[in-house]
C-alpha cells in the first residue's frame, strides 16, 4: 500500500519502530550506562556474546544501518580485539535471519556496511543495477575447472601438499561458464587464481536475466565477490567463473574446493549457509583468496 | 523466535494480529517482527535494571550475556518485588503504543 509517492505500510512502520528503538536504546543508556558499559568491557573478554547482550550493546543491530557514531565506536571496539573474524561472527550474528532464506533490502544494507567495515573493502548486494536472485544462502563443492586446454589433475596443482588436498574433489568434464582461464590465449598467474577461488552462482535466476540475458552474462563473468562463512567469519575473495547450481540440487551457489576447504563449509546434507556480495573494485585492486591478512592490518 | 527469559510472561499475539491485517510481504513481517522483539527487550532489561541495586545490576547483565535463565530467576525472585508485573506493565505499554500507530497507519490507505 502507497502513501504519498514511495512509502509502503512496511517502510512506515520499520522508520517508527526503529525510531521508538533508539529512544529506548538512549534511555536505558542514560539510566544504566555505568552497568552497560562494565558489560561491553566485559565482553571483550567473553569475545561472542548472546543476542541479548548485543541488543543492548549495539544499537546498529538487525533494525536500521547504524548511525556513524556508532560504527565508529565498533570499529574502535573491533580494533582492540585480536581474532577479527570473532567480531565478524558476533556482528552478523544480531543480524542475519534464523532461517536461510533471502535477505529484503534493509537487511542486506546493513549486513554490507558490517562486512564493508570489518574486511576493510566496499561490498554491496547489487553493483551496476545488477544482483542475485539472493545473497545469502547454502554453499555446495563444486570440481576444479580446465584453465586452459589440455589441463588436467596431473598438471593442476603446484605443490603436493595442494595435490594430496585437493585432487579427491576431481575435474569437472566440460568447461566452466566462460570457457577457459586464460587471458588473450595466455595462462597467467591471475588466471590461476581466479579457477582456484571462483563460485558458480545462478546467473539465469538474476532479474532481468531473462530480458537481457547477454548483458547479464558479461556482467558476471569472473566479477568479485566476497564470500563470507557467518558462523565461524572466514571470508575469501572470489570471481564468479561458472553458472549453477541447478535449482533442484537444494543449492544456492557452489565453490571451489579451496574456497570450501577455507570456509570450512561441507557438501550434501552438511552444506551450511554463506553471505556473497559484490566486491566494488572498478581498479582491481583487490586481490583474490582468503582475506585474513587484510584483517592483520585493517 | 528466540526464547527470552521473559518470553512466558510477555507475549506479541495482540501485535501479530495486527501485522496479520497490514499489507507485508512475509520477509518484511518477519524483520518487522525482529525489530518489535528487539525494542521489547530493551523495555524490559530497563525495567529490570531500574529495579536492581548497582552489583546487582552486572550480575543480571552477566546471567543475561550467559542466557542463563534459571540464575536471572533466581537473583530476580531474591532481589525484586513483582518484577512479572513489572515486565507486564512496561511492555504492555510498549506494545499499546505500537498497535496505535499500526491501527493509524492502517486507516491512512
Amino acid at each position: 500500500m502507497l502513501f504519498g509517492k514511495k512509502k509502503t505500510h512496511y517502510q512506515h512502520l520499520r522508520e517508527k519502530l526503529v525510531k521508538h528503538h533508539q529512544g529506548l536504546h538512549k534511555r536505558l543508556w542514560k539510566k544504566h550506562g555505568e552497568s552497560l558499559k562494565w558489560l561491553k568491557e566485559s565482553s571483550k573478554q567473553l569475545v561472542v556474546g548472546s543476542a541479548a547482550t548485543l541488543m543492548l550493546l549495539n544499537p546498529a543491530t538487525a533494525l536500521t544501518p547504524a548511525p556513524q557514531h556508532n560504527l565508529m565506536a565498533v570499529k574502535q571496539l573491533a580494533d582492540e580485539i585480536p581474532d577479527k573474524s570473532a567480531f565478524v561472527i558476533l556482528d552478523l550474528r544480531s543480524v542475519l535471519p534464523s532461517e536461510i532464506r533471502p535477505l529484503i533490502p534493509g537487511e542486506e544494507q546493513v549486513i554490507s556496511e558490517i562486512l564493508s567495515r570489518d574486511f576493510g573493502i566496499k561490498v554491496s548486494a547489487e553493483l551496476e543495477g545488477k544482483k542475485l536472485n539472493r545473497s545469502y544462502g547454502l554453499i555446495g563443492a563444486e570440481q576444479h575447472l580446465a584453465r586452459f586446454p589440455g589441463d588436467n589433475m596431473s598438471v593442476h596443482f603446484d605443490t603436493p601438499e595442494e595435490a594430496r588436498l585437493y585432487t579427491s574433489s576431481g575435474m569437472a568434464p566440460g568447461l566452466g561458464g566462460w570457457g577457459y582461464f586464460t587471458t588473450n590465449g595466455e595462462f597467467t598467474e591471475k588466471d590461476k587464481l581466479k579457477e582456484k577461488y571462483y563460485i558458480a552462482v545462478p546467473t539465469f535466476l538474476a532479474p532481468g536475466f531473462s530480458d537481457n540475458p547477454h548483458e547479464i552474462i558479461n556482467f558476471f563473468k569472473h566479477r568479485k565477490m566476497l564470500v563470507v562463512n557467518p558462523e565461524n567469519g572466514k571470508a575469501v575473495v572470489t570471481v564468479v567463473g561458472d553458472a549453477g547450481p541447478a535449482e533442484w540440487t537444494g543449492k544456492h551457489l557452489g565453490g571451489s574446493p579451496e574456497v570450501m576447504s577455507y570456509l570450512n563449509r561441507e557438501d550434501g546434507s552438511k552444506k551450511g549457509p554463506v553471505l556473497y556480495f559484490f566486491i566494488d573494485d572498478p581498479e582491481n585492486k583487490v586481490p583474490l583468496g582468503p582475506i585474513e591478512s587484510y584483517n592483520k592490518n585493517a | 523466535m528466540k526464547k527470552h527469559f521473559y518470553s512466558h510472561i510477555v507475549d506479541s499475539v495482540s501485535i501479530n494480529i495486527e501485522l496479520n491485517q497490514m499489507q507485508l510481504s512475509i520477509d518484511e513481517k518477519n524483520h518487522l517482527i525482529q525489530i518489535i522483539d528487539s525494542n521489547i527487550h530493551l523495555s524490559v532489561v530497563d525495567t529490570v535494571l531500574s529495579e536492581l541495586a548497582k552489583e546487582d545490576k552486572k550480575t543480571f547483565l552477566k546471567h543475561l550475556s550467559e542466557d542463563n535463565h534459571e540464575k536471572i530467576w533466581q537473583l530476580l525472585k531474591e532481589k525484586t518485588e513483582n518484577i512479572e508485573n513489572k515486565i507486564k506493565k512496561s511492555t504492555g505499554e510498549l506494545k499499546q503504543q505500537i498497535i496505535k500507530e499500526m491501527k493509524e497507519l492502517k486507516k491512512k490507505k
